[in-house]
């Protein structure tokens, strides 16, 4: 137990150092830069080319050796500095703080809800199995699966916020409502999440419902349930506990595993609907050369994909008794 | 011809039946073809009967049978009577669903052939054992010193089983915990459907020697269903042949392994590996038993039997008395005694040796 808790901790230290690293190195293989995107921005405007070097030499530091940069940016990192942000002129560490819970909030109730959607109507489908219900219930989940996620989103913005103009198209909360813990603040901000955790919730549960379809369905051929029965236990019981605990239990490790992708998948769905979380700060960095800033996010979403690995590796012993934490049940 | 001068039964009786099964088959498909085919047979108060048969014989459908337990979409009829030791005989199969649960585990219980499958395996076996006390409306304290004696009982440590999970006890363990798990509400009857089929042969004579124990102490009546003929030879008071789905041949155990009358028998008698016999007489039996949808007409047994005759063919052969209560279904079941000899007597030999035998 111990040696393997050790291995897994080392293991994921490991991995988000290596990205911390290879983040460091991919990003100054960038051609131009902020610099450059300064410059070319300046001349569009139609500055006077004299004045643009003068203010470009403002910017221009002294070249430092990259053992140098790279020892500096590991030990800023370490106390928690991200850099400053070139293009919104704010540290990156409190435009991070600032927007990650709106994207953990987005992710994980999303993810949250599609994986109880899916138990339900995959537990539904299997003790139905072959019925006309569960012949459109797989065939639904499979259409549904099969739409790429942003494909819905654009269409929900399209059709929904501005053909009939039933859900805001932007933002984490409309105009002048102050944050806090008023029911004002928390259903407007449940208002304007709702299509883009509805565009996940529909486009993935479909995948962990056959899931479930089909781990519900070979334990409901199990002997232990037809054992059961005769033991005279309630069908109540018998669903709970016998099939599905069971048949939940495979699921686990994916769940977490999938929290961490779809935060990961925030880049795309909060530009589509222009919900300003770590996924929407990622885009503006890559379009505006934002070094510091796509580092900063792009260590966050690497992060969080390898803490839920690592806490699904810890816990899949605590959840299911056959696994000691013995090193079979590794998530990756 | 010396039949005209045989009894004919459809049935051998008991004195004192504690279960009465009376044609009962089961059917898939809505009568074309059956798993098990008008099986008549009674269970003794108190006794031991060993079911024997060929792997797909109806062994396990007669067993599920007995506790209108046959998977879905199985189709049963006929009746199942059970005579408890006071009141009146119920028809199992007329029961509704809250009776019949009631029935289950409390008068009749079943011990399956995967006790490694038999148990949820992620719940301790004592949660095992408390939802079934609760299901039933025990005391789950009564109860559960009642489990704790069973496993006793069974040479297991009741503590270390009980917060076991399925996974951390051997095969032999899990088995000896599901039998305890099935006496926990001290049923009269217990179905066990080949109980030690994935064990070694140690474990499997062990076990037996327990169940004697148990059926004495807890006073009770065992239907003990396994292919392995010799090992329940050792345990069964009686036992009954079944071929192709229908009851061939049964006796008192003495009976039916020394002067075996259907030809079936006999021919499985002398296919029964042993030590010490040498390989050259080995009689393996030719042919293979049929398929559910591809059922000869008659004696299920004729297209493999040295003895058919025209009869055979068309019919379909009741128990001839053999002699008291032992029943054989062969119209010719006197010629098998000259034409099919047991190679295990010739050599002063018995199928089982003496000493196994309770």
């Amino acid at each position: 137990m111990n040696s393997y808790f050790v291995k897994r901790t080392g293991r994921a230290i490991l991995t988000i150092w290596l990205v911390m690293t290879l983040t460091f190195g991919m990003i100054r293989l960038i051609p131009g830069g902020p610099i450059e995107m300064l410059r070319a921005r300046l001349i569009r405007q139609g500055v006077d080319p004299s004045r643009i070097d003068a203010i470009v030499q403002t910017y221009k530091q002294d070249p430092t050796p990259v053992y140098v940069e790279y020892y500096e940016y590991v030990t800023s990192l370490l106390s928690g500095n991200m850099g400053q942000s070139f293009y919104y002129q704010e540290p990156v560490s409190a435009l991070i703080v600032d927007a990650l819970p709106w994207t953990v909030f987005v992710m994980v109730t999303a993810t949250i809800l599609l994986f109880v959607i899916a138990i339900l109507l995959g537990a539904l489908m299997a003790y139905h199995e072959g019925t006309a219900f569960d012949t459109v219930a797989s065939s639904a989940s499979i259409l549904l699966s099969s739409i790429p996620f942003y494909v819905l989103a654009i269409g929900f913005v399209v059709v929904l916020s501005y053909q009939f103009g039933l859900f805001p198209a932007r933002y984490r909360v409309g105009p002048g409502v102050e944050p806090g813990f008023t029911v004002q603040f928390l259903s407007n901000a449940i208002y304007h999440a709702a299509l883009p955790i509805a565009s996940v919730v529909l486009t993935q549960a479909g995948l962990q419902a056959l899931a479930m379809r089909g781990n519900s369905i070979q334990v409901l051929g199990e002997d232990f349930v037809r054992v059961a029965r005769l033991r005279g236990l309630s069908d109540r019981r018998i669903a709970v506990r016998y099939v599905g605990r069971n048949a939940i239990l495979p699921m686990y490790t994916g769940f977490l595993t999938l929290i961490g992708f779809n935060i990961g998948g925030s880049v795309i769905l909060e530009q589509v609907f222009t919900y300003p979380g770590i996924g929407y700060y990622m885009y503006q960095a890559l379009i505006n050369r934002d070094y510091a800033l796509m580092m900063g996010v792009f260590l966050i979403i690497t992060t969080t994909l390898v803490v839920s690995v690592y806490i699904a590796d810890l816990t899949y012993g605590l959840i299911d008794p056959r696994v000691q934490s013995g090193g079979q049940s590794e998530a990756y | 011809m010396t039949q005209s001068h045989d009894q004919h039964t459809e049935h051998i009786a008991v004195d004192d039946p504690i279960i009465e099964v009376r044609d009962a088959s089961v059917t898939y498909d809505e009568g074309t073809s059956y798993v098990l085919d008008g099986v008549s047979l009674d269970l003794g108060r108190g006794e031991i009967l060993g079911v024997v048969g060929e792997s797909g014989s109806g062994k396990s459908m007669l067993a599920s049978a007995l506790l209108d337990a046959v998977p879905d979409p199985g189709l049963l009829s006929g009746t199942i009577e059970y005579h408890p030791d006071s009141g009146a005989a119920t028809d199992i199969l007329e029961l509704d669903t809250e009776d019949l649960r009631a029935l289950r585990w409390e008068e009749i219980s079943m011990v399956f052939q995967g006790a490694m499958s038999s148990f949820n395996p992620t719940m301790s076996l004592r949660k095992h054992f408390v939802e079934t006390l609760e299901a039933h409306d025990e005391d789950v304290e009564a109860g559960m010193d009642r489990a704790h004696e069973l496993l006793e009982d069974l040479y297991l440590e009741p503590d270390r089983v009980l917060s076991s999970y399925p996974h951390e006890l051997s095969g032999g363990m899990q088995q000896r915990a599901l039998i305890a798990l099935s006496l926990v509400l001290e049923p009269e009857v217990l179905v066990m459907d080949e109980p030690t089929a994935a064990l070694d042969l140690l474990m499997q004579r062990s076990i037996l020697l327990l169940l004697d124990d148990l059926k004495e102490k807890y006073d009770l009546t065992m239907l003990f269903i396994t292919h392995d003929l010799p090992l329940v030879a050792a345990l069964a008071d009686r036992m009954a042949i079944m071929y192709a789905f229908r009851l061939i041949e049964i006796g008192q155990t003495e009976e039916i392994i020394n002067h075996a009358a259907h030809p079936y028998t006999r021919a499985l008698l002398n296919s029964t590996p042993n030590l010490d016999a040498p390989l050259e007489e080995m009689r393996p039996i030719e042919g293979q038993s049929p398929a559910p949808i591809n059922m000869p007409d008659g004696c299920a047994y004729h297209p493999r039997c040295p003895l058919a005759e025209d009869q055979c063919r068309t019919e379909v052969p009741d128990f001839h008395i053999v002699a008291g209560d032992h029943g054989s279904a062969c119209f010719n079941w006197r010629e098998s005694y000259d034409e099919i000899e047991l190679v295990h007597l010739d050599d002063g030999e018995r199928a089982i040796p003496e000493g196994d035998r309770q």
